[in-house]
């Protein structure tokens, strides 16, 4: 019922004992207020004079303020624990987001970060919030009530009881049958609800086809088969609740019945009755509090699991290993039968991979779609952490390491992906995020080598023009000026990554892009992943790959002279000439 | 009050609907409030029962009656509270029902063929959402506050059918919960609301800046920035979550203060009004219990008021919609015989909103069976001018025609006269059969196999495990983009239009992927007449011209193997696409 994590929290258990005394405190204020408002009905119901009732009513009216003040002051010692744990929680989160790396986070979704981080962390705290007081409410204020009410009249106390355990019996039978039948819907259930959203994305398709009149009437028609399924769903799920209502509050009749009984004949008195009348309600409230509260907890434990899961992830080590370096062209970096395989894959995504990468070589990468391009970029740049069985080496400078997730390897080197991430900056900020410190001047620089300067001019700020999501939107062409302007911009990182920077452009885009890059191509280390082999003619050295290992290398001529994959590729790429 | 006039004022979303499930509504709102009043009846008659019975009377005839009445009472709360839940929910179901028709017809409405952008996606999301926040609005907001209206009334008239004067009294003290509360929580809860929307909004722009552009703060090393960039919205957050839960604390408080006055005021006014004689005074505790199990629907009313603001902005959003009307198209008519020639003859077009020119002066005829492909840079009018081609946006100036007949006359057939196959297409998520199938809704499913066979997919869908019945999952995840391409192709196959616009297709597929897909297409479709918006030439050898847009107007045009003879850009371009 309680989750044994919570206790792990720093700062719980301390916590606990003192929400424990505000608990108990908070349980005798309810049967003062109880017994105090029975005191005073019955003084009047034996027709004293009206003053006979200040005294009763009054420690009733402070019993009962005191009970909901304690409330407050329970939540109020409470909570800048929860704000503390789960803001911490919060940062924690974002820390360990920076050190998986963008390769772990990608395989996470990048939507379900988001969310975890936002509306899941907000998730957690309710839960934490509501989830130990409410055990501790149902663990104490009940069965002090019990006692009490077994001092004024045991056979009450006895029933009320043995109600107890038939209750929560009957709310998990119930509850698992529910969830049973829930879960054998749910598949079904599931698409009808997302059957909207899916139609309304497709809608352009349909227009397409003709059909989107009349799907109006699929649209209600799935509509009203959710409707019909949920309301199947929602009349067993709610007997759990209903199980709980209907002997709670029969209990409540039949205590009632009972008083009544032995009032009659004499075996108990008007005070004690009443006192247990009111209490009884009181008796079963911290568990209809809980079971009412029940969707929000759950919903916040499995927050916190996926949370937790996120901060448990082992992070990659070592990352301080290599020594600094500066990239120049006596430097040297060499792969000796790298293996990498992705945590939930079977298969390795590259295998024996060996090549050695010196000074300022230009090295080109192709292979077709899936064959590991894009993974070995990754391993270069140390997002993905090669395999350490069998043997494989990466030494950088003679310095072996263990994965290239090296804070010294990682300041030398620029990443341009296929599409460069634009931040909600401005155009300046964007492009000095590597070099935060450089001045107006410079940035203007490298701007204009890196054919920026027309689009600037026609922006009404200029490069204080605030772009990215939200601001002025950037064209595929124009992101990858940005970051070749970021490139320009840095002269300290003498190593560039490049994976199908110009893949989704078109044609002429593209030509001219090229133009601006080659230069910088020059006194940098390039490793360069592309399906467009025009290229491959600037490059210095060629890694052919399929299937996730490298089956050919060596410069474009070598290549072309032999009859491998590469001169296919070429051919492939040659056909149907004009 | 002005704001909420001003929300309901062009209405069609909220108002209606109360109006068309009257008799279902009314329902929900005595089954909830039997709910409370058989919970109030309980502990009253329980109050009164033990009352009459510490009388010691001679017979049990004296409480037969409320013993009875215990019982009853005891099995009809839960039971109408069963039935309460479940009926306000089937209602809410109903509206949904109805919600999603109305909100699906809107946008339909304004929906185009041809788009690219993801974000719309985005969008409809957003009024997905802002119908679930309908639907809470009636089940979290509406019926507690109904309920618990009612409830206070039936205080009122209970009470003074004994004394008017405290009556009045009770008419004060749970009028401050159920209507004074309420107001305060929506006033001070609605500009909080706002600042909370701000917060988040900026808290969300920040974290995707971090977790997309990860491999660029990674690689810069700048942990401190990334750290700090976080600090200040988390604390921003937290401090206004602490705000909102103080005060949810210090107004539950104080509703608890006001019941305890209410309850004392009956004590007294029980104590004055029912102690004349020993019969009368079994009342007392009858009416001092009766209290307590009516406090829920009280203490939630102002939590149900105070979400009203998120509620008004979806509301206010959804009504938006409907202010957007249809666009006026001219009397449509059919095509009369085959597919002829298409037309352009001077086309010029831009945005309403008195934007430069889109397109300019643009003039091109396409016959039967030709084959055009269309270059240029983005942004440069090659949408648009898909866009008029098949109708979604009608000319500034110029026209479009199909065998001489504007193309705005034969919207109503547009689908027999057009196909597309664009970069996305989109699969529903249903089997391979009923998305392919959705191509021609009369097709056969032998029809549909030939279609899926045409497109080389034979092999791989009998190849699954429930075949043509394999389900595509969302967004067609279940297969790459290439396959997705051909099923799409395949269903295109069986709509059969004359004209085949391409937009695009093989931007996402590597080149060799993207060489058989071409390959495959011209191959089927031989017999269309077909316009092609490609952003590269691999495949340009399939296409009888070839033409370059920039800036609304043609800049280069002719036959490919021309072109490559006598144009020395074209003839660079064209080799750097090859790998020269």
């Amino acid at each position: 019922m309680i989750d044994k994590r919570l206790f792990d929290l720093p700062g719980m258990r301390q916590k606990v004992v003192t929400l424990a005394g505000l608990v108990l405190i908070q349980a005798i204020m309810i049967i003062l207020q109880a017994r105090y408002l029975a005191v005073a009905i019955v003084n009047l119901w034996e027709l004293k004079p009206l003053g006979t009732i200040i005294l009763p009513s009054c420690i009733f009216a402070i019993a009962f303020m005191m009970r909901h003040v304690i409330t407050v002051v329970e939540n109020r010692t409470f909570f800048p624990f929860v704000e503390e744990t789960s803001g911490k929680m919060r940062k924690d989160l974002m820390k360990k987001i920076f050190k998986l790396g963008p390769s772990e986070i990608e395989k996470r979704g990048t939507g379900n970060m988001v969310t975890m981080a936002l509306e899941g962390i907000d998730q957690v705290q309710t839960y934490l919030m509501l989830v130990m007081i409410k055990v501790l409410d149902m663990s104490i204020t009940p069965w002090l009530i019990l006692v009490y009410i077994g001092v004024l009249q045991l056979k009450q106390a006895a029933f009320l009881l043995i109600i107890y355990p038939v209750i929560i019996l009957f709310m998990i039978i119930l509850g698992l049958a529910a969830q049973s039948k829930a879960d054998s819907q749910y598949e079904g259930y599931q698409r009808l609800s997302n059957h909207f959203v899916d139609t309304l994305r497709g809608l352009s398709t349909l227009k397409q086809l003709g059909l989107s009149k009349q799907y109006a009437d699929n649209v209600y028609s799935v509509s009203e088969s959710y409707r019909k399924q949920t309301m199947a769903t929602l009349t067993i799920a709610m007997t759990s609740t209903f199980a709980l209502d209907f002997f709670t509050t029969l209990s409540i009749a039949v205590v009632a019945v009972f008083l009544g009984f032995d009032l009659m004949d004499g075996k108990v008195l008007l005070l004690p009755a009443l006192t247990i009348l009111t209490l009884a309600p009181e008796y079963f409230l911290p568990i209809r509090n809980f079971a009412n509260d029940y969707h929000a907890t759950l919903n916040g434990k499995n927050a916190m699991t996926a949370v937790l899961s996120v901060l448990n992830e082992p992070e990659i080590k070592d990352n301080e290993v290599l020594k600094p370096i500066t990239w120049d062209l006596n430097s040297q970096v060499a792969f000796n039968d790298i293996n990498v395989t992705y945590s939930n894959a079977e298969r390795q995504a590259l295998k024996d991979v060996s090549f050695t990468a010196r000074g300022y070589s230009k090295i080109g990468i192709i292979g077709k779609s899936g064959s590991g391009k894009s993974t070995l970029i990754n391993t270069i740049s140390g997002f993905l952490t090669p395999d350490n069985e069998n043997g494989g080496q990466i030494t950088v400078n003679g310095q072996r390491v263990p994965h290239l997730n090296q804070k010294n390897w990682q300041n030398q080197f620029l990443y341009i992906p296929q599409n460069p991430y634009i931040f909600h900056l401005t155009l300046a900020e964007n492009i000095a995020f590597y070099t935060p410190t450089a001045t107006p001047a410079q940035i203007n620089q490298a701007c204009e080598k890196a054919g920026l300067s027309d689009w600037i001019n026609t922006l009404p700020d200029g490069m204080d023009t605030l772009i990215g999501e939200g601001g002025r939107s950037v064209s595929g062409g124009q992101a990858q000026r940005i970051a070749l302007a970021r490139a320009f911009l840095d002269d300290s990182r003498r190593i560039l990554l490049f994976d199908e920077p110009t893949a989704h452009l078109d044609i002429e885009t593209e030509i001219n892009l090229k133009r601006d890059i080659l230069p910088v191509l020059n006194d940098h280390l390039v490793f360069f992943a592309t399906h467009r082999l025009h290229w491959i003619n600037e490059m210095d050295y060629v890694l052919v790959m399929d299937h996730g290992k490298i089956v050919e290398q060596g410069t474009p001529d070598q290549l072309a002279s032999q009859n491998g994959m590469y001169v296919e590729l070429r051919k492939e790429m040659e056909e149907n000439q004009l | 009050m002005k704001n909420l006039r001003k929300t309901f004022k062009n209405d069609s979303w909220v108002m209606p609907y109360l109006r068309k499930y009257k008799g279902l509504l009314l329902l929900v709102l005595f089954l909830g409030f039997m709910t409370f009043f058989s919970a109030g009846a309980l502990m009253f008659n329980s109050g009164y029962l033990i009352s009459e019975a510490a009388r010691m009377p001679s017979s049990i005839i004296y409480i037969y009656i409320p013993v009875v009445l215990a019982r009853a009472f005891g099995i009809a709360r839960p039971v109408f509270r069963y039935a309460e839940r479940l009926t306000s929910h089937n209602w809410v179901l109903r509206i949904v029902s109805d919600f999603r028709k109305k909100l699906y017809q809107t946008v339909e409405r304004k929906a185009v063929a041809i788009q690219r952008s993801h974000q719309t996606g985005d969008i409809l999301s957003i009024l997905a959402d802002d119908i679930e926040h309908i639907e809470n609005l009636y089940l979290r907001t509406v019926f507690p506050m109904v309920i618990g209206w009612l409830l206070y009334i039936f205080v009122i008239v209970g009470v003074g059918y004994f004394n008017l004067v405290t009556a009045a009294i009770m008419a004060i003290l749970p009028g401050v919960i159920v209507i004074l509360l309420p107001l305060v929580s929506v006033l001070t809860n609605g500009a909080r609301e706002f600042q909370q929307h701000q917060i988040q909004h900026q808290f969300y722009t920040n974290l995707t800046d971090e977790v997309i552009g990860l491999s660029d703060w990674l690689i810069s090393g700048r942990y401190t920035d990334f750290l700090k960039l976080q600090d200040d919205p988390i604390d921003k957050i937290a401090a206004l979550r602490r705000k909102d839960h103080f005060y949810q604390w210090w107004r539950g408080l104080f509703v608890q203060f006001i019941i305890l006055l209410a309850v004392l005021v009956l004590l007294i006014w029980t104590g004055i009004q029912f102690t004349d004689t020993k019969w009368h005074a079994d009342w007392v505790a009858a009416f001092a219990l009766a209290l307590f199990p009516a406090v829920d629907p009280f203490l939630s009313i102002s939590q149900a008021a105070s979400e009203w603001p998120i509620y008004r902005r979806s509301i206010e959003r959804v009504n938006q919609l409907d202010q957007d009307t249809e666009r006026k198209l001219p009397a449509q008519s059919d095509l009369a015989g085959k597919f002829e020639n298409l037309t352009i003859e001077n086309l010029n077009f831009s945005y309403d909103d008195g934007g430069k020119n889109i397109i300019n002066n643009l003039s091109l005829t396409v016959k039967r069976g030709e084959k055009v492909a269309l270059l240029g840079p983005s942004g440069t009018g090659k949408s648009t001018l898909l866009k008029l081609i098949i109708g979604d946006e009608l000319p500034t100036d110029g026209s479009v025609t199909i065998n001489g007949m504007s193309v705005a006359k034969l919207q109503a057939e547009r689908s027999r006269i057009f196909g597309v196959l664009d970069q996305n297409p989109y699969l529903f998520n249903t089997t391979v059969m009923n998305n392919v199938r959705l191509g021609n809704p009369n097709a056969s499913d032998d029809r549909v196999k030939e279609a899926v066979a045409a497109v080389g997919l034979q092999d791989l869908i009998e190849s699954l495990p429930d075949k043509y019945n394999t389900e595509v999952q969302e967004a067609g995840q279940r297969f790459s983009g290439g396959e997705r391409q051909r099923l799409s192709l395949a269903r295109l196959l069986l709509q059969d239009a004359p004209i085949i616009i391409l937009d695009e297709p093989t931007v996402s597929l590597d080149p060799i992927t993207e060489r058989k897909l071409l390959d495959q297409v011209f191959d089927l479709l031989a017999d269309k007449t077909i316009i092609w918006v490609t952003h590269h030439l691999a495949g340009v050898a399939h296409v009888d011209q070839v033409r370059f847009l920039n800036h609304g107007e043609f800049t280069m045009a002719g036959k490919p193997g021309d072109l490559y003879q006598s144009n020395d850009h074209f003839k660079q371009l064209y080799d750097l696409d090859r790998g020269k």
